[in-house]
């Protein structure tokens, strides 16, 4: 009884916005769960910029004769609201697919939920490991760092590394889970790990690590954290000592144009993988950069990019699928053959992007990422 | 139950969990608040709660009927041995040292491998159900209502409003806070293992500085005359950024801009109402 009154105090309260049923040539639903405010509300606008501009694309053209209507809900960067928004855009909005959220950690929290109700959700921006094996449902459409890391590493072998020391930001889920990445492609090129150094994502003081790790002279130094840290780090260690000859590695969170920005010429010397980079002169990539440009008056960044073949790839399993029906839809992203601004894109049967053909090594030269040298 | 129905409560499921679980938090800032102890351990509490409930569910695979009451174990335990000592502080001095104890347990998860590191803890089962999160928000309602009219609920009212008075009247201060501070975490823990067991994933900042202040807020906003005040408090604080889902850009500006006027101009809380106590006699 007591469960039934609350719930119809919550019907009255909550009843606002009818349900849009699909039916005949009426749009097709698809919700997205994006961080548009908070502190994280960057790489939320970024993205939700990305499948905009995508979205155009597709109804200009049409899925199947009928256009697809998007949702886009802000989760605030908390896994509550997160929930909510998912709950809402399925249980209200009736969608056939779910595009987000932005963190690995709101994934945990919503991709159970969604995988639940049989609805496919993709992933454009959530790196950690295990998001895909949540559920049958669960897709992404991002490079983990278990792919993306390897190759930075390889990149830094063949400039002959045989010694690395490692650091990372030990409180967020990011960056933890960048460094398990890191260490273990690490051990697995065969490189010599000296020592493993952590500190906090707010530090601003890294002396006493950098120090150990000056005296240990290592070939090359790897750290995993967001780009405010990475620039701190960089930083002291110029000012430590560190030369030309010790070479610095980024995770996923250095690759940011903010680096250079911060860090200025400290930065220089360092290289980060990158699942897509802005001056990558293929024409499909050369052809979105500058739509965006036109459209926002500013340059894409890689979430925008990865939101944007997200977008594609979705509107594409629709139009192959005949028919917006979320089980269809979610075999027939399987079979998704796509060749995106990020590269050739298809999906491995454990829903994860299957080629690393797109990642390109950037590195830092006066202040601004380009292609690395050998 | 017809379809749309079914999905309308499918729809607002955590929703409803969550208001549940925000009541029973507003009620362990209650407790502390009444006696007049400015205590913001409440968060650290519900993640003692939630990250020992979750791992006596993922690692030891015990029963959910087991998890439960066992959930208030560790809170419990933490505010004995903390309680000595932080009880003899008072005011803000007290507030520091419970939001320090907090940031030492998120600095505890964050670096011992057993609870998941950053990264958390995921795959929790879902085993708690919106009848049972009521069920002990309404009986947690009703034991605060019933102490607070009792003598015990004139005593902390004493304390709260001039604790050296109450002392020299006879009020065993201490024990009474300790009372508190107990009730309290075991409040918070219950939310905690509810909380985890609703949302098949915790972390470390879900235990921080900021929601101890979110907690705080619910009382700050509904005020603390009975223990209804508080739990409305923290319903409005969870139902208005869903409410007002339909503006989206302006969202937190809105939840914002309500907050403050209902700070101004309710001073008292939403419910300021007081307490009918036993044998409480009309003024002559």
């Amino acid at each position: 009884m007591l469960r039934r009154s609350l719930l119809a105090a919550a019907a009255v309260a909550l009843a606002m916005a009818p349900a849009a049923f699909a039916q005949g040539d009426a749009p097709i639903p698809v919700g997205a769960i994006e961080i548009l405010s908070g502190p994280n509300a960057a790489y939320g606008t970024a993205i939700r910029a990305g499948l905009e501009l995508a979205l155009e694309e597709v109804n200009a053209q049409g899925v199947g004769g009928r256009k697809i209507a998007l949702t886009v809900e802000d989760s605030a960067g908390n896994k509550d609201q997160a929930i909510n928004a998912a709950r809402k855009l399925i249980g209200r909005d009736k969608v056939v697919a779910v595009i987000g959220p932005t963190l690995s950690n709101e994934m945990f929290a919503v991709g159970p939920v969604v995988n639940e109700r049989k609805i496919p959700i993709i992933g454009t921006s959530t790196t950690a490991v295990g998001i895909t094996e949540i559920g049958p449902y669960v897709f992404r459409t991002s490079l983990p760092e278990s792919d993306v890391i390897p190759v930075t590493l390889a990149r830094a072998k063949a400039r002959s590394v045989k010694t690395i020391a490692l650091m990372y930001a030990n409180d967020d889920a990011f960056s933890k889970s960048g460094f398990d990445t890191m260490k273990a492609a690490a051990e697995k090129a065969g490189l010599n790990i000296l020592a493993i150094e952590s500190f906090g994502s707010k530090d601003t003081d890294f002396s006493a690590q950098l120090t150990k790790i000056r005296a240990l002279k290592p070939d090359a130094v790897g750290i995993s954290a967001l780009v405010e840290p990475v620039s701190g780090v960089l930083l002291q260690a110029r000012q430590l000592g560190f030369g030309k000859d010790t070479l610095f590695v980024g995770g996923n969170g250095s690759n940011s144009p903010k680096l250079g920005e911060i860090a200025g010429s400290a930065a220089d010397g360092l290289i980060v993988g990158s699942p897509w980079f802005v001056g990558k002169d293929d024409p499909a990539n050369q052809a979105f950069v500058a739509k965006f440009r036109a459209k926002y008056g500013r340059d894409p960044d890689q979430f925008a990019a990865q939101a944007y073949d997200c977008m594609h790839i979705l509107a594409d399993a629709i139009g192959r699928a005949g028919t917006p029906e979320p089980a269809k839809i979610r075999d027939a992203l399987l079979a998704t053959k796509h060749g995106g601004v990020m590269g050739p894109f298809t999906f491995t049967p454990g829903r994860d992007p299957a080629s690393t053909e797109g990642v390109v090594v950037l590195a830092m030269q006066g202040g601004k990422f380009g292609i690395a040298s050998e | 139950m017809p379809a749309w129905l079914d999905d309308f409560l499918w729809t607002y499921q955590n929703l409803v969990y969550a208001l549940g679980i925000n009541g029973l938090l507003a009620l362990s800032m209650y407790v502390v608040l009444a006696v007049g102890q400015l205590s913001l351990g409440q968060a650290a509490f519900m993640g003692l709660g939630a990250y020992s409930s979750a791992l006596m569910t993922l690692k030891l695979g015990l029963p959910f009927a087991a998890v439960l009451p066992l959930s208030v174990v560790v809170p419990m335990v933490f505010a004995l041995a903390v309680g000595g000592p932080t009880l003899r502080l008072a005011g803000v001095y007290l507030a520091i040292a419970t939001i320090g104890m907090g940031e030492v347990l998120r600095a505890v998860y964050l670096n011992v491998d057993l609870f998941g590191g950053a990264l958390g803890l995921s795959g929790i089962p879902e085993r708690a159900t919106a009848p049972l999160i009521y069920g002990l928000l309404g009986l947690a309602v009703l034991a605060l209502w019933l102490i607070g009219r009792s003598g015990i609920g004139r005593a902390m009212e004493a304390m709260r409003e001039d604790e050296t008075a109450a002392e020299v009247m006879g009020v065993p201060v201490r024990r009474y806070k300790m009372g508190a501070l107990l009730a309290s975490a075991t409040l918070a823990g219950l939310a905690g293992c509810l909380s985890a067991h609703v949302s098949s994933f915790i972390g470390p900042n879900e235990y921080g500085f900021e929601p101890a202040v979110t907690i705080l807020s619910y009382a700050l906003l509904g005020g603390i005359g009975t223990p209804l005040a508080p739990v409305v408090g923290a319903w409005v604080l969870t139902l208005l950024p869903e409410l007002l889902r339909g503006v989206s850009d302006i969202r937190l500006v809105l939840n914002g801009v309500i907050i403050v006027l209902a700070v101004l101009f309710l001073p008292n809380g939403l419910l300021a109402v007081r307490m009918k106590r036993i044998g409480a006699r009309t003024a002559a």
